[in-house]
């Protein structure tokens, strides 16, 4: 009896393993939480700050700006210093030893490049209308959080205001809670070993009794974890709201713009957006303040309740016999998984995980702006999907008439169905023509033919791309040329739908015919000469022949090719995005380019995510669809 | 059909009609390459072309044929630089990605074992993913998390793991087709697996690998998008996002594009060309599972 056979049946190996991986996986998870709580108090208390701080200098002159400084300096120990830079100029210090007001120092240089960075950041975005690029810099380092923020006199960014927060990270509260989680274990083992489980049954007293067992261990320590979760949120967020309280009565004190309005405007995001968490009073917003720690915690609820089941899934592989099983397999077939494993573990980690990640990023509301935020703040469960696919207002009759929204789905749904089955008909019928063309008997020239035909596969098709785009160029494009040749006009394929469209088609069409033409060709040249032969002598027409032999026998060859071409013409990104871009105003984009866009251009990543998991569901339902297809097609 | 010998002339007229159409794009860029010129037309046209005027702007010849265009792509112009970053992504990848098909391959072809199968079919689902649904965890993990935007490292190992796939079927097919006699004796001689494996299935796979390898890299030589999502810096792009940013957007330096298309056109082309009927195969194969 080897040691893989004594993995079998043991319930203190299994008891042992699965509480070791609950609470691992567990103490990853609430650790992690924690920390993100206590970072972002940090963040936030001093983002707040240096935004008081910015607006209690509104209006007041050299002189007086370093009058409020000090106050601030002396009414908050923790602020280690505040500096006020505009352009190559420090304005204010609360450091005597900086002599402010004075030009900056060569050393210096990084304040200079910050002020250009954050004042380019605020004007582009009010020149582009959306806040993309952050305004707010933070830096967190060796226990000194450093904020800076813009400086604006009368409403233009001048320079900047750089606070430095003396914030010591909390001591890494482990001990007791390792202790805790170390004797959790203990006791795990301990019962485990206490527990017998009959190898000749599959189901016994013992079993259920360590389900029961390790339950109850596990569970109870995560709920006493999670309690203390919930005490620091709210924690962080009464000391928030007491900062920004202190800071109001600052504010009112040394003189400045006092905060207006419900919400506080100091409390804000890295893009200077405010959180809506506490009011401009200093008092947490009952609003979100009690939904928020719920809605934080309720994602670390989850988690626990899937690492539990993966630990009860464990519990249950080791007392059934299936680590057993596993380990003798891994020591029979150790050269096998050894070849295979580099390729497996690149796959698992660039291809299924990146998948499952883009899935999972699909039910939350992941932007450029949250990213950095806790992944269970982000989750919105089926948000995305039911405002990609609940929004049937494809036509808005409005003011001006009837308008189409080509930017509802439905839409990019039509134009993507319309153009694949377009550009695979214009495929097909060119490819078979052309095959029956070259498949004549004794034609000379046909190896020429074809090289010279298939070229257009063989350029990169992001080259084909480009170089339609130029010859459809409404200007000097080749096109163009040859249509006012012949006296007509130059059209203006980019601004209208239908002419965009074929734009498209045409590049496509042009890219996608030689593959048919030699799949064809090569069916057609296997179809056996004796056939025509002996249906020329029953008096058959070249028609018939044609209807009746060589479409039958292309089939087999011909619909595997269509499949293939279909899913390529479908998820065809190159074509649309190079040569038309979508344009008019997105009224051709496909669903793969809006995708795209939706993710690089608009910076909504999870909408893009839920947009591509309906693509491929899209595809799965054709992919099943097409294989009942091609099986009942080969019965004919 | 029943005068064999009997003239063409209908089909050859139709033949060569619309093999001029389907040439004329790349007669085009050939035209554009050689004319020394930024523009997208390829003559200067007077303000009322006449009828033959406006036939000579259409003919694929450049006014003045020059080199111009070569010689200024490479020099004054990145283009170079980013050839030399295409060819160093495109090889990297190529050794990766062989490296991993063939292991792979072998396992998959000699061996049984458990899981052997739901590997390969997991290995042949993955190739339904939609590119986009990819590109954003891709994009997270690649440039957010690990920090490899603007690297070679990041895009060789994307590009080497999603050519993965395509390469391990078609070089089990044909491990397949090796007789496993020549292992078995090999055995008897007291050969490892190793041994077998690196001096005999890899040599007599040669033609299979071949055909891998040059698939890889055509793969990573031809590939745009992921290119164009890790690569931010300007110095490290690849030759298909230099060619885009020519005449993307609103830059339109025409004659540098088509330059540059006709250099990186050329190897694979000429690859092609020579290796069609090969990937044909292998892509029809792939539909009918």
């Amino acid at each position: 009896m080897d040691w893989a056979q004594r993995l079998r049946h043991t319930a203190m190996l299994g008891m042992g393993a699965a509480a070791a991986l609950v609470l691992a996986l567990g103490g990853w998870l609430q650790g992690g939480a924690d920390a993100d709580v206590a970072a972002r108090q940090r963040e936030r208390e001093a983002v707040l700050l240096t935004n008081a701080v910015a607006a209690s200098l509104a209006g007041a002159d050299t002189e007086a700006a370093g009058v409020r400084l000090a106050a601030w300096r002396a009414a908050r120990p923790a602020i280690e210093s505040v500096i006020v830079v505009v352009g190559r100029e420090l304005v204010g210090s609360t450091n005597a030893a900086d002599a402010a007001p004075r030009a900056l120092r060569r050393d210096e240089k990084p304040l200079f490049d910050l002020v250009g960075a954050l004042r380019a950041a605020g004007e582009t975005n009010a020149a582009e209308g959306v806040t993309r690029k952050r305004t707010i810099e933070v830096a967190d380092k060796a226990g000194v959080v450093t904020v800076s923020v813009p400086y604006r006199v009368d409403g233009r960014v001048e320079g900047i205001v750089q606070l430095r927060l003396k914030a010591p990270r909390a001591a890494a509260r482990g001990g007791a809670a390792d202790t805790l989680a170390l004797a959790v274990l203990a006791a795990a083992l301990g019962i485990g070993a206490l527990l017998k489980v009959d190898p000749t049954r599959r189901f016994d007293a013992g079993r259920v009794l360590a389900l029961v067992a390790l339950l109850a261990l596990v569970g109870g320590h995560q709920l006493q974890r999670l309690g203390a979760t919930r005490q620091a949120l709210a924690a962080s967020d009464a000391a928030i709201a007491q900062v920004q309280a202190d800071a109001a009565a600052l504010v009112a004190k040394v003189g400045g713009a006092a905060p207006g309005g419900a919400v506080s405007a100091w409390d804000t995001d890295g893009f200077g957006r405010p959180l809506g968490l506490v009011s401009a009073a200093g008092e947490p917003l009952a609003a979100r303040g009690a939904a928020a720690p719920d809605l934080r915690t309720r994602f670390i609820e989850r988690g626990l309740w899937a690492i539990d089941a993966l630990g009860l899934g464990v519990l249950l592989f080791f007392v059934q016999g299936g680590a057993a099983r596993t380990a003798a397999a891994l020591r029979e077939h150790a050269d096998a998984y050894g070849y295979v494993a580099p390729a497996m573990i690149g796959m698992l980690v660039l291809v299924f995980f990146p998948f499952l990640y883009g899935i999972a990023l699909s039910f939350t509301d992941t932007t450029l702006f949250n990213e950095a935020t806790p992944f269970g703040e982000r989750w919105i469960g089926f948000d995305n999907f039911v405002r990609i696919l609940g929004d049937l207002d494809i036509v808005k009759h409005g003011a001006e008439g009837t308008v189409v929204n080509y930017q509802n789905f439905y839409w990019t749904l039509m134009v993507t169905v319309i153009w694949t089955i377009t550009n695979v008909s214009v495929g097909v019928s060119f490819g078979f023509v052309l095959a029956l063309a070259l498949n004549t008997d004794g034609l000379r020239g046909r190896p020429i033919y074809r090289v010279l035909l298939i070229l257009p596969w063989a350029i990169p098709n992001y080259i084909t791309a480009l170089v339609w785009r130029g010859m459809f160029h409404p200007q000097f494009g080749v096109i163009n040329q040859v249509l006012q040749m012949f006296g007509f006009k130059p059209v203006a394929w980019f601004d209208g739908v239908v002419s965009a469209f074929m734009t498209g088609l045409v590049t496509n069409g042009w890219l996608s015919f030689p593959f048919m033409m030699v799949v064809i060709l090569g069916a057609l040249q296997s179809i056996p000469r004796d056939m025509y032969e002996a249906a020329e002598v029953e008096g058959a027409t070249r028609w018939q022949q044609l209807r009746r032999i060589t479409l039958p026998l292309l089939r087999p060859t011909l619909v595997p090719a269509v499949v293939l071409s279909v899913v390529w013409t479908f998820n065809m990104f190159n074509i649309i995005f190079l040569v038309s871009g979508g344009e008019p105003a997105g009224a051709n984009e496909i669903l793969i380019t809006k995708a795209y866009k939706i993710a690089f251009e608009q910076y909504q990543y999870a909408y893009a995510a839920a947009y591509s998991t309906v693509i491929f569901a899209i595809l799965l339902v054709y992919g099943y669809f097409q294989t009942r297809l091609t099986r009942a097609t080969e019965s004919y | 059909m029943e005068r064999p010998n009997r003239n063409h002339w209908g089909i050859h007229l139709g033949l060569i009609v619309f093999t001029l159409l389907a040439i004329y794009p790349v007669l085009w860029v050939l035209a554009l390459a050689f004319s020394g010129q930024q523009s997208v037309g390829l003559i200067d046209l007077p303000k009322d072309p006449s009828f033959l005027e406006r036939a000579r702007g259409v003919l694929p010849w450049p006014a003045h044929p020059s080199l111009k265009n070569f010689v200024d792509v490479m020099s004054e112009q990145p283009f170079g630089r980013w050839l030399v970053n295409s060819v160093i992504v495109s090889l990297l990848t190529t050794l990766l990605g062989v490296f991993l098909a063939c292991t792979a391959a072998y396992a998959f072809s000699r061996f049984r074992f458990p899981g052997r199968g739901a590997g390969m079919l997991a290995f042949l689902v993955s190739q339904m993913f939609p590119g986009t649904l990819m590109l954003i965890p891709l994009f997270i993990i690649i440039v957010k998390w690990l920090g490899l935007g603007n690297t070679y490292a990041g895009l060789v190992i994307v590009y080497a793991t999603t050519a993965i796939p395509f390469c391990v079927w078609m070089l089990k097919g044909y491990f397949d087709t090796i007789p496993i006699d020549i292992e078995e004796s090999a055995v008897i001689d007291g050969a490892s697996r190793q041994t077998i494996f690196i001096r005999i299935i890899l040599p007599l796979a040669k033609p299979a690998i071949a055909i891998t390898a040059l698939f890889s890299f055509m793969t990573a030589w031809n590939e745009f998008i992921l290119a164009s999502v890790f690569l931010e810096a300007e110095s490290m792009y690849t030759a298909p996002v230099g060619l885009r940013f020519f005449v993307g957007g609103f830059s339109s330096q025409w004659g540098f594009f088509a330059a540059g298309s006709v250099i990186v056109s050329l190897p694979v082309v000429v690859l092609f060309l020579y290796l069609q009927k090969y990937l044909i195969s292998g892509l029809t194969a792939g539909s009918v599972k």
